[in-house]
């Protein structure tokens, strides 16, 4: 399992860092801490570097490095790398350019599998999907972006699970809430699920909503009852709700402000969903809590 | 859907949100070409106003590499059948486009010989411990020097300076924000300033000399700072003022600071020989464009100076060619060919005609209404594309709306210096703009004064004293 956490500041980012960290721990996951800089316009890009170059030689580090020393210390603090890396302190003079329009540096983690962390410059969603690519990440984890489209280019354009965290309190976040239906990316929502619920020790509140009198989540169907015999024999406390009305407003209104929302992805076609959205993307831009969406 | 993948449809969808503003901008091509062109414009004319359009939509919104831009537009000129591909090639490469290359090169070479240490110095000897005389003097130096050496080159070497007296007045920037925007500003707009004194402070510039050229007229580098040296002076304490009005500094005094840069500096690396060789070779350059470039050309001087700098072993090809943008190069070619498309086509006459007679009867009633409305676009348009892309389209127009080609000329290439209100305007903006310790929206906040007050000088500059001297 691969895990990329993007953080933007040091100011906002720490619940992304938290959250992606736990989840990471959870799968046991390979770990990249990336930073995407700001876009600079090609006229000057050759400029830039090299005025970033003169001021290296001023002991000022390029954009970016003091985020991702941020991060490094954040890792430090919370034991996340290995103590000897801690010692020496961040790594500034191993962040090496590997000639893809990055700079990274390697770290050996403690409670997961390595820990990159990696500085980009571009536009955000571009250069995460280069990055998914490149990497073959399963799951990458943001912030709430106030931008809009961002959701809808993350859940268009990312090609691995979004986990978007939005508003994420440690001490009010108590359980799982799983939304699931008859479609085959409900039981890897489920599987996804499970891992979280475990990491922090919560159970899972599984809601089938009923939408419009039709019953296009059945509790009874079978895939249903899988997931729930899969969830029981995880040993992960669950609770199961079916609601009726709009799954989107129900999701929410059952999410409340104190719980982790698994969903899968939507299975309609990417042109579809460009122009009609997704009950994902709905929920993720109405919701208040972190959500998880599982592809 | 029709045998695509989910992914792959996710792939076209993806390339299509990236690229949407080249799709907008070949949508809007081909709708205008399909369009009947305009009475008194010739086919070519017309297609070449809309590769101009199409190219500075490109040129704004980047939606693809600017050396992919460049190519369009070369390949659009071909195609549209507005040259033979040998005419545009001629018409692609030029002193003005050498000068652009050795420009970028020389950039490369003056930065890496620390000279900066030396600057920080003089300028401290000069300004005191004050606050507002170190914002003037940053805003002075870099004026003066990048009138000779390129607005880039000095915003490069000027920031690590005003960055690290900033640090050694507080770690905490929060608690010197005015401070290090009156600082890092002073560079900026002086390097703006200064960029537009002499022909070698941007490729702008030269751009400009060569479309006079091409037109039948001469200016040497003492005429051009005889016209427009005045002006930079003039605007150095003024625009200073307003820097200091606008971001009060948190403090009055840097006294500390000062100290502790002094000693940075003293411990820096002494000058070398080859150091000072270095600086022989740009001042017999500086001298070069003084006394041979109406006879030689800018470029090919600024180019004579980066062979010399290779010859002597004072920088590395591997080096120039990986800190040399040739994408802006290509670009700036193509702009240049496009500009003289326009113009011999006859689209500059007849775009300089639409303006004359749109405001035909306020220039006649006050002249200098045409410069107003030149300084105006060129402007606007420097703030959104880029300075020497603004010359280089911009240039044959204006020089069709009065007689006197040289006078409008100069109007365009000292407003195209007015890019004080982005980060993209030009590339000092964007260097300082890179150390993050300003706002995009402080360039507005500043930029929208000193541009105002910039105009209305330009305005009175040009209506009195270049009246007395010619």
């Amino acid at each position: 399992m691969k895990i990329l956490i993007a953080i933007g500041s040091k100011h906002y980012s720490e619940p992304t860092l938290h959250l992606g960290m736990k989840v990471a721990q959870a799968f046991n996951a390979k770990v990249t801490i990336i930073d995407v800089g700001e876009k600079i316009s090609e006229f000057s890009s050759q400029l830039v570097e090299l005025a970033q170059d003169q001021m290296e030689s001023w002991d000022f580090d390029p954009p970016g490095v003091d985020v991702l020393e941020w991060a490094f210390n954040y890792l430090s603090d919370n034991g996340l790398i290995d103590s000897k890396q801690i010692e020496t302190g961040f790594p500034k003079n191993r962040l090496i350019d590997d000639g893809e329009d990055r700079k990274l540096v390697y770290l050996s983690g403690t409670v997961c599998e390595d820990v990159n962390l990696i500085l980009r410059n571009g536009d955000i969603i571009s250069e995460l999907r280069e990055e998914v690519q490149y990497g073959g990440y399963d799951v990458t984890i943001v912030g709430k972006s106030q931008k809009r489209n961002m959701s809808h280019d993350l859940l268009q354009y990312i090609n691995s699970s979004i986990l978007v965290v939005n508003k994420y309190d440690t001490e009010k976040f108590n359980r799982v809430l799983l939304p699931i239906d008859d479609s085959p990316g409900s039981m890897k929502a489920a599987k996804y699920g499970i891992r979280v619920a475990l990491a922090y020790k919560i159970g899972i509140d599984i809601v089938t909503v009923i939408d419009n009198g039709v019953s296009t989540d059945d509790a009874d169907n079978l895939n249903v009852t899988k997931i729930i015999k899969l969830i029981r024999r995880s040993g992960v406390e669950y609770t199961q709700l079916e609601e009726k009305g709009d799954p989107v407003e129900k999701i929410i209104e059952k999410a409340n402000d104190d719980k982790i929302i698994v969903m899968r992805a939507s299975n309609m076609s990417p042109i579809k969903r460009y122009f009609k959205g997704s009950k994902p993307l709905s929920v993720m831009n109405k919701c208040n809590v972190p959500i998880l969406i599982v592809k | 859907m029709l045998g695509f993948s989910n992914l792959s449809l996710s792939n076209f969808l993806f390339w299509a949100t990236q690229k949407r503003w080249f799709i907008y901008a070949i949508i809007i091509g081909l709708i205008l070409i399909l369009l009947p062109h305009p009475q008194g414009l010739s086919e070519q004319a017309y297609t070449s106003i809309v590769i101009l359009i199409t190219a500075l939509i490109l040129i704004i919104k980047e939606p693809i590499p600017l050396p992919a831009i460049a190519i369009y537009i070369l390949l659009a000129q071909i195609y549209g059948g507005i040259d033979s591909a040998d005419g545009i090639a001629k018409a692609f490469m030029n002193d003005a486009v050498f000068f652009i290359m050795g420009s970028l090169m020389l950039a490369v070479v003056i930065i890496r010989q620390g000279w900066d240490s030396r600057i920080a110095l003089g300028i401290l000897k000069i300004t005191g411990n004050k606050t507002s005389n170190i914002v003037f003097g940053f805003l002075s130096i870099s004026a003066i020097l990048s009138s000779f050496i390129g607005e880039h080159t000095v915003a490069a070497i000027m920031l690590p300076i005003g960055m690290t007296l900033i640090r050694f007045t507080s770690s905490d920037f929060e608690k010197v924000k005015n401070l290090a925007a009156a600082i890092l500003f002073s560079i900026t707009y002086g390097c703006l300033i200064g960029s537009a004194g002499t022909p070698s402070g941007g490729g702008r510039n030269v751009i400009m000399i060569n479309y006079f050229n091409q037109s039948g007229l001469s200016l040497s580098y003492f005429e051009w700072m005889i016209k427009i040296y005045p002006f930079v002076i003039i605007q150095i304490p003024i625009v200073a003022w307003i820097i200091i009005n606008t971001f009060k500094p948190e403090y009055k005094i840097l006294d500390s600071s000062i100290r502790k840069l002094v000693i940075k500096v003293a411990k820096s690396r002494s000058m070398t020989g080859r150091n000072t060789v270095t600086v022989i070779i740009f001042i017999l350059v500086f001298l070069g464009w003084i006394f041979f470039s109406e006879r030689f050309g800018l470029g090919t001087i600024a180019l004579t100076g980066v062979f010399l700098y290779i010859l002597g072993g004072f920088v590395r090809w591997n080096d120039l060619s990986r800190h040399t943008h040739w994408g802006v190069i290509i670009l700036f070619g193509a702009t240049i060919s496009l500009g003289t498309s326009i113009r011999s086509t006859g689209a500059a006459l007849w775009l300089a005609d639409q303006v004359i007679m749109l405001f035909g009867s306020m220039m006649d009633t006050f002249p200098f209404f045409s410069d107003l409305i030149v300084i105006m676009i060129t402007a606007a348009m420097t703030n959104i594309l880029s300075s020497s892309a603004t010359v280089a389209v911009l240039g044959p127009i204006t020089m069709n709306l009065i007689p006197d080609m040289m006078h409008i000329g100069l109007v365009t290439a000292v407003s195209s210096a007015f890019g004080y209100f982005t980060a993209v305007a030009a590339p000092a903006c964007t260097i300082v703009y890179s150390s993050g310790m300003i706002k995009a929206s402080d360039f507005v906040r500043l930029g929208a004064r000193i541009g105002l007050v910039s105009i209305l000088l330009l305005m009175i500059y040009i209506n009195t004293y270049w009246l007395i001297i010619n």
